[in-house]
């Protein structure tokens, strides 16, 4: 784990109050896996005081196929993000990581579906190019588990999509829908995947009713869910004991566990669904 | 050469700056990005005598320049406390000094005779008299008699182990519960906890937090703080460690001359986990410019306007 200040390479609008900023920052990007995340804060400042986490949207390699930086995939919601999507190329910000669980391995498959809403497609794509064998992280060997990667991949209206190119440039099949019907399927994005099942093994990212629908959709079709909780975090890792959801224990009960140690993925049938 | 080294009664500190309890989970969290060798201290996460599950989210809120929480003390109790997490604290170069709250008198009493007997290691024993987050507990350091009966109870049963007393902000006259502290046998009180808040969404008429209320830290206490520390520390009745705000080295130092012998970084933690670090670095130079050889040497030196 390291703290660094890290130049702005990049801060570049891709969908509707949606960004991609990209950190100079190789230490970490050779660290980082699919899934983990990396708290960004903005220095010299106390409005706002804490960092925010943000999933590792993928790394940046050089020619000679190294990490050099890492970008991060943003969608304004508040404070922090507004401001955060004024700055410019050459400023910096502090940002510390790798942090938290990466994807789990999910062993021998043919095809692995990941299910995203909202801003909830950020950690697939590098897990996508680690599935596919088009990248190692973490300083592991790029290496092909499986023969086929589905993003089913949900949007309030087509302005917000962001990134679509890029999965289908890494060879990710792309399936998507809409609330308002401008972009794919009009409805729920686990309503597309549910018509396609059953599949599975599936990754989830999306707000909590999406997770919890999809926590049922693997249950009811018996494969496999990880999901990538988003919860408010003040340090991102471990200290604070903020970013709490409940997890069932051994004896049938359960207990509180902290996202950004013990997740942010978590198995879908381990999280209490309430 | 400054001399760092800072001495509260029976505790002594390689330099005065700690981090502080619940800002700084077990340590191990902070592996890593945090070189512990450079700390006076750590003070872990604090521990209850038996496993609680701690508050409903949302736990933390932001509001200006500071934080509000409610974690309500989640932990797994004592006794795991000093299997799974004592080894590998007791193992860091510097000082740790544990922290515990009970929830009764008789509780106190049971966990600091079971830390004088199974807390090898620890440098000394910080009392969180003062969490305000607990419900149905007792905010034992609201009142005096109540204070020095506890400290005097767990120094009945920790005779030499170093004991800080950490009070709360959320008093008429923190001054006299300090000097109650002292009167138990205190070898410091620790100034100061958070203060009571609350944030409100008016649009969905309620508290923000799971809890409700929660305690205010970060910068946009420091003032409030300073000032404690300072009317604890006038009556020169025992040693202050400053907690409140304190993130850089011109805090660290205002807290100094206010009368703290030693300070504690706690929500900076969270915000920018090197910030201790930062100012331990930071400490020799300051010094310096004070014309100060050591850190005694600037500690309760204000100069009130006259």
């Amino acid at each position: 784990m390291l703290q660094l200040t890290a130049t702005i390479l990049e801060n570049v609008p891709v969908a509707e109050r949606t960004f991609r900023i990209r950190l100079d920052c190789p230490a970490l990007a050779r660290a980082i896996r699919p899934g983990q995340f990396v708290m960004l804060r903005l220095p010299g400042t106390h409005d706002p005081l804490l960092g925010r986490p943000f999933a590792l949207y993928d790394t940046v390699l050089d020619t000679q196929g190294q990490p050099i930086a890492v970008d991060v995939v943003y969608l304004v919601v508040g404070k922090m993000t507004g401001k955060l999507s004024q700055y410019q190329a050459g400023q910096s910000l502090t940002i510390w990581g790798p942090l938290g669980q990466p994807f789990r391995d999910v062993g021998t498959s043919s095809c692995v579906t990941c299910v995203a809403g909202g801003i909830g497609q950020t950690p697939f794509l590098a897990y996508a190019r680690q599935l596919l064998g088009q990248r190692g992280y973490g300083g592991d060997p790029a290496k092909r588990s499986v023969e086929q990667v589905r993003l089913y991949y949900g949007v309030r209206s087509a302005a917000f999509a962001a990134g679509v190119g890029d999965f289908r440039a890494a060879g990710v099949a792309v399936h998507l829908a809409s609330d308002d019907g401008s972009l794919g399927t009009r409805g729920f994005v686990t309503e597309l995947l549910e018509s396609h099942g059953p599949i599975g093994p599936l990754a989830g990212c999306g707000p909590e009713p999406m997770l919890h629908r999809l926590a049922a959709i693997a249950e009811q079709w018996g494969v496999p869910c990880q999901v990538s909780l988003e919860t408010p975090m003040a340090c991102g890792v471990g200290a604070c004991f903020s970013c709490v959801t409940k997890v069932k224990t051994a004896h049938g009960d359960w207990d509180y566990r902290r996202v950004c140690v013990d997740g942010p993925v978590f198995d879908a049938a381990q999280l209490v669904r309430e | 050469m400054i001399d760092l080294s800072v001495t509260l009664g029976r505790l002594t500190l390689q330099n005065p700056v700690l981090v502080a309890s619940g800002t700084f989970g077990y340590a191990k969290e902070m592996a890593g990005l945090v070189d512990f060798q450079k700390l006076g201290g750590i003070v872990p996460k604090t521990v209850t005598q038996s496993p609680r599950a701690g508050n409903p989210p949302p736990r933390t809120v932001e509001t200006a320049s500071g934080l509000l929480n409610a974690i309500g003390l989640d932990n797994d109790g004592l006794e795991h406390f000093l299997e799974q997490y004592l080894p590998y604290l007791r193992s860091l170069p510097t000082a740790v000094i544990g922290n515990i709250a009970g929830k009764t008198e008789e509780e106190w009493v049971t966990m600091a005779a079971r830390v004088a007997e199974a807390g090898n290691g620890l440098a000394g024993l910080e009392l969180n008299l003062s969490c305000p987050n607990v419900s149905g507990g007792l905010d034992f350091a609201t009142n005096p008699a109540m204070t020095e009966r506890i400290v005097r109870r767990c120094r009945e049963v920790c005779p030499t182990l170093p004991l800080i007393a950490k009070l709360t902000p959320n008093v008429t006259s923190i001054a006299e519960i300090a000097s109650a502290a002292a009167a138990g046998g205190a070898d410091a009180v620790t100034c100061v906890n958070t203060f009571l808040g609350m944030a409100i969404n008016w649009r969905h008429r309620r508290p923000i937090l799971g809890n409700g209320l929660g305690g205010l830290s970060g910068p946009a206490i420091k003032p409030l703080a300073l000032r404690c520390v300072w009317q604890v520390a006038r009556l020169k009745t025992i040693p202050v460690i400053a907690v409140g705000g304190i993130a850089t080295i011109d805090d660290a130092m205002e807290f100094l001359v206010a009368g703290a012998s030693a300070v504690q970084v706690g929500t900076a933690n969270f915000y920018d986990p090197i910030a201790s670090v930062r100012i331990v670095d930071a400490l020799p130079a300051a010094l310096t410019q004070l014309g100060a050889g050591s850190v005694r040497d600037v500690v309760g030196t204000l100069a009130w306007p006259t």
